[in-house]
């Protein structure tokens, strides 16, 4: 099986991370002053999950734990070594397996859908593919070496 | 070619095959680590699925009806205390007492139809007004309902009210029962929900002004404004929900 060329499959990471750090950081400040994020079309559903008792763990901002593993995910970009390639599959498959908890929250329990929720769970799946993709195709092969 | 070359040649070529099989054993420590990793991932969301399941709609409380209630208003937009589409042309307003019994029987009775045809298809719009006549407890009990309505389980509020009331002002509507009702309503955020009931007891008093206003003396009353009518227009308890649906059609 041929894989994309690492820095290609890094460069795309890189990518995708830094718009995750976006989408978090609006959700987390949108919802710092006891606001929510605007949803499209006139839903309500942003409002009523970010004042849903799931938006925060310890008093945080869940969105405030979303920009530390996006950006872990963009540093791990920028290192061809096995440490960012299994650190990037670990923060990634973190961020997936709470997207995917978050999710079943959103629709069984909150019973409404926060469209800027989606987005960042929609990213967090594709960097977890990516990464995995990344640690199957080159894990192992240690180099260190900044991508180009 | 020299002995010595033949020599180092086959150093080279040891090295590269220890350096491959180096590469192997880490590539594979790597794989077994990512796949139980992997496992831990899904156990723990799984885990986390099931302790959340099990604990939810009021499950550590007694409650009944909660998941009945929060299916059948399931998908249906709620803006504070009204329920169905902002947009819809007619509007009926129920002046109710969470602690009144008649209310219930409405509320269970005539309200479920209404709300599968009419609210669904967009026509109608329900609004609960608090009216507070029966005792002392209706007025945090309306308040915890606007707190819910807040967070936009307002009528699942009211409805797992009325469906666990207890004997009319016995007592029972204590704050570990609104509490309890809450949880079961699906509110969100119950420490937002506690914090703010206190501050809807103005808007309950209002209504209850409201509907002495309107001439009402008994609960449940109801009034309708729609096109047809002349703003809110106070209408009889219907003995039906044919009676019902015939006063909203009139108000269209």
């Amino acid at each position: 099986m041929s894989y994309p060329s690492e820095g290609n499959l890094q460069r795309a990471i890189a990518f995708v991370a830094a718009l995750g750090i976006g989408v978090a950081t609006y959700i987390a400040i949108a919802e710092s002053g006891g606001g929510s994020p605007v949803c499209l079309a006139g839903s309500t559903g942003c409002k009523t999950v970010a004042e849903s008792s799931y938006s925060h763990v310890a008093g945080v901002n869940i969105a405030v734990f979303g920009i530390v593993g996006y950006a872990l995910l963009l540093a791990c970009a920028f290192f061809a070594s096995d440490l960012a390639r299994f650190g990037g599959f670990l923060v990634a498959l973190g961020g997936f397996g709470y997207s995917v908890f978050l999710t079943y929250i959103e629709i069984f329990k909150i019973e409404a859908i926060c469209q800027w929720c989606v987005a960042s769970a929609v990213l967090m799946t594709i960097l977890f593919l990516l990464c995995a993709t990344r640690l199957i195709a080159y894990g192992g092969s240690e180099q260190l070496q900044e991508a180009r | 070619m020299s002995g010595k070359s033949a020599r180092e040649q086959r150093q080279a070529e040891r090295l590269q095959a220890e350096s491959a099989a180096s590469t192997g054993e880490r590539r594979t420590k790597l794989m077994q680590l990512a796949a139980g990793a992997a496992f831990l991932a899904i156990a723990v969301v799984l885990i986390l699925i099931v302790v959340n399941g099990t604990s939810s709609d009021g499950g550590d409380t007694n409650l009944e009806k909660t998941a009945d209630v929060n299916a059948k208003l399931a998908g249906i937009p709620q803006n504070g205390m009204v329920l169905g589409n902002p947009k819809a042309p007619v509007e009926l307003v129920e002046f109710a007492d969470l602690q009144c019994p008649y209310c219930k029987a409405f509320t269970e009775d005539m309200l479920p139809g209404i709300i599968e045809n009419q609210v669904k298809n967009g026509e109608v719009k329900v609004a609960f007004h608090n009216f507070t006549i029966i005792g002392e407890q209706s007025l945090p009990a309306g308040a915890a309902a606007l707190a819910a309505g807040a967070q936009g389980r307002g009528w699942n509020f009211v409805e797992i009210f009325y469906a666990n009331q207890g004997v009319e002002d016995s007592g029972y509507a204590d704050d570990e029962f609104l509490e309890a009702v809450a949880k079961g309503a699906g509110v969100g955020n119950i420490a937002k929900w506690n914090g703010e009931r206190s501050k809807f007891e103005a808007e309950v008093e209002a209504t209850t002004a409201e509907a002495q206003k309107l001439g009402f003396e008994g609960t449940p009353s109801l009034a309708v404004k729609g096109p047809n009518t002349d703003g809110l227009e106070p209408i009889q308890v219907p003995e039906s929900v044919g009676e019902l649906e015939d006063a909203l059609d009139a108000a269209r």
